[in-house]
């Protein structure tokens, strides 16, 4: 599975938003990653957001997909747990 | 074409900029070492737009090219973009704890484009047009450009047009088929030397008498007849000191401010936007008023977002974080930031498009949040100041820190009797200690309060000329009818 990655723009941000993707893409080694790009079709888009706000522009990018949110250090393993359903689900 | 930090650092070499400082020529400015950290300050508004964390906030497609740019070139067309500049003014703030400079040259394109638009329509120039090219050619070099506002005024009490010397006012001094050729100077100039261009504009209404006086446009920064006098900064020449480091407090980052003097420059007709229609000299004002009262509901709050965590450190290394007053005072720091940024934010919520199609704040509530920002950022220092304690200001130097020199009868030097002395909490290294003491030094009292202090005070104009704004914009008459119709008065 291709995931684009949006982060928001980091203006006061709750949490380390590069370690907790740092730590997503450790984890999911079968999932391709990337910065997301304008022109690039995905399958899936990972928004991550500083803040309850996740204001991140991501209309942008196309992704197969419903866009998956994150907003706080909580989300990770609920995010890591929904990559990996919508990874096999691609599998099948 | 999105410049990274070095190469912006690269462009400023290959600019004949004119600079002096301490009464010389200072011929490699760039690499000076007073001057370089507010260079410093400029590249991470180039280096924070190429990394993915921020580029969402940093980086916009032009509405002029369609391309993506830097937001500090960008002219506003929604409120989430009026929004997304504050937010990004925060961000830029919290990463230099200084002035990063590049706001000037934003706001005077949001106020310049709009303006433009309306002078052409009454009178039949060509100026939008003449900005609008200009900006095209700013979004697509990345350059940084200083607006350039504030004359020296001379006697205050008299216009433009009747002061002794007319150079205290840039006015028109010449006018050619193919331009014009000012004199006179800008004082307080942030950003100035390290700028590509300027845009220079009126620092007033004007009456008809003042109509050499109304002018803007545009010009590169070493453009033959201009330099700059360096301005002196608290503490400046500590930067000067071998191997300074601990003692600066913050060694990276600074601000940057100058003397511009326009010494019979001659401007092509191209690069002018206003020669003469001085019933629009206050409104360019009013409108660059504006939006750089809002910006300063983003830079010095994201700036108070490290004084906040630098007295919250200081509180641990001194192993007072548990007193309960050192809560409250950070809580009330917190407090005063955040209503800060909650009137930057409001200002933008509240935007509208002008006549031009780009978009400009609600004036009452800029003017609100700078006025605010002339007080909030002192009663931040003064809490920070109480939690550090004095050590911030009379601790020994670096040297001392450092120094072997035997003076105890034990044989003990100098560095391990600092080292004893100034120790504190075992959550922290006494070198870390006086780290944070001296950054706390430097952003109230030291070479960083030129812009999180007196910045904040007359910056984007004084208390008063907000309190003018207001009484303007405040609806007094629309106030008294709500409570006439409340207390049954007709």
């Amino acid at each position: 599975m291709k995931c684009g990655v949006k982060f928001c723009g980091g203006c006061n941000p709750r949490y380390q938003r590069g370690d907790a993707y740092r730590q997503i893409k450790d984890e999911l080694d079968d999932i391709d990653f990337d910065y997301a790009q304008e022109d690039v079709p995905y399958d899936q888009l990972l928004v991550i957001g500083g803040c309850p706000a996740c204001c991140a522009s991501h209309e942008q990018y196309t992704a197969e997909n419903e866009v998956i949110k994150m907003w706080d250090e909580s989300h990770i393993e609920s995010v890591k747990d929904e990559l990996l359903k919508r990874n096999s689900n691609k599998g099948e | 074409m999105l410049m990274t930090g070095e190469q912006y650092i690269e462009s400023l070499r290959k600019m004949n900029t004119r600079v002096y400082m301490f009464g010389e020529k200072i011929d490699n400015w760039v690499d000076h070492p007073i001057i370089r950290p507010s260079i410093n300050c400029v590249a991470i508004t180039y280096d924070l737009a190429q990394d993915p964390e921020y580029a969402d906030l940093m980086t916009v497609k032009s509405n002029l090219t369609g391309e993506t740019i830097n937001r500090f070139g960008h002219l506003h067309q929604s409120t989430d973009d009026l929004k997304n500049k504050v937010k990004m003014q925060r961000l830029c703030g919290q990463k230099t704890a200084g002035c990063f400079q590049r706001c000037v040259g934003m706001d005077a394109f949001n106020a310049m484009f709009s303006t433009t638009y309306e002078i052409d329509q009454k009178y039949g120039t060509k100026y939008h047009d003449n900005f609008v090219n200009f900006l095209k050619m700013v979004q697509e070099k990345d350059l940084v450009v200083d607006g350039a506002m504030t004359d020296p005024k001379g006697d205050r009490g008299l216009a433009p047009s009747a002061q002794k010397d007319p150079d205290v006012f840039v006015h028109i001094k010449e006018y050619r088929e193919d331009g014009i050729v000012v004199s006179g100077a800008k004082t307080h100039q942030t950003g100035s030397i390290n700028s590509h261009w300027h845009i220079v504009m009126p620092t007033q209404a004007m009456r008809e008498e003042d109509k050499d006086f109304a002018v803007a446009f545009a010009l590169p920064t070493d453009a033959e007849g201009l330099y700059m006098v360096y301005g002196r900064q608290s503490c400046d020449t500590r930067k000067m000191e071998e191997g300074a480091d601990i003692d600066l407090g913050n060694a990276k980052f600074g601000g940057q401010e100058a003397l511009v003097v326009f010494d019979d420059v001659f401007i092509p007709n191209e690069y002018i936007f206003l020669k003469g229609e001085y019933d629009f000299a206050g409104m360019l004002v009013e409108r660059f008023a504006g939006y750089h009262r809002q910006s300063y509901g983003g830079c010095k709050v994201g700036v108070g977002d490290v004084l906040i965590g630098a007295a919250a450190l200081a509180a641990e290394y001194n192993g007072a974080q548990k007193a309960s007053h050192i809560k409250d005072k950070l809580i009330e720091m917190t407090h005063l930031n955040e209503t800060l940024y909650c009137c930057g934010i409001a200002c933008s919520a509240e935007g509208q498009a002008t006549a031009a199609g780009n978009y400009q704040i609600d004036l009452l509530l800029a003017n609100v949040c700078k006025q605010n920002i002339t007080r909030f950022p002192y009663e931040i220092v003064r809490l920070a100041e109480d939690i550090a304690g004095g050590l911030m200001v009379t601790m020994p130097s670096e040297t001392d820190f450092k120094s072997d020199m035997k003076v105890g009868k034990n044989g003990e030097t100098i560095g391990e009797i600092c080292n004893k002395f100034f120790a504190g909490s075992p959550a922290c290294t006494t070198e870390e200690r006086q780290r944070i003491m001296r950054l706390i030094e430097n952003m109230c009292l030291g070479a960083s309060a030129v812009g999180y202090r007196t910045e904040s005070m007359h910056g984007a104009g004084s208390p008063q000329a907000q309190r003018i704004m207001i009484q303007r914009q405040g609806n007094i008459e629309g106030k008294k009818a709500l409570a006439k119709a409340i207390a049954g008065i007709k």
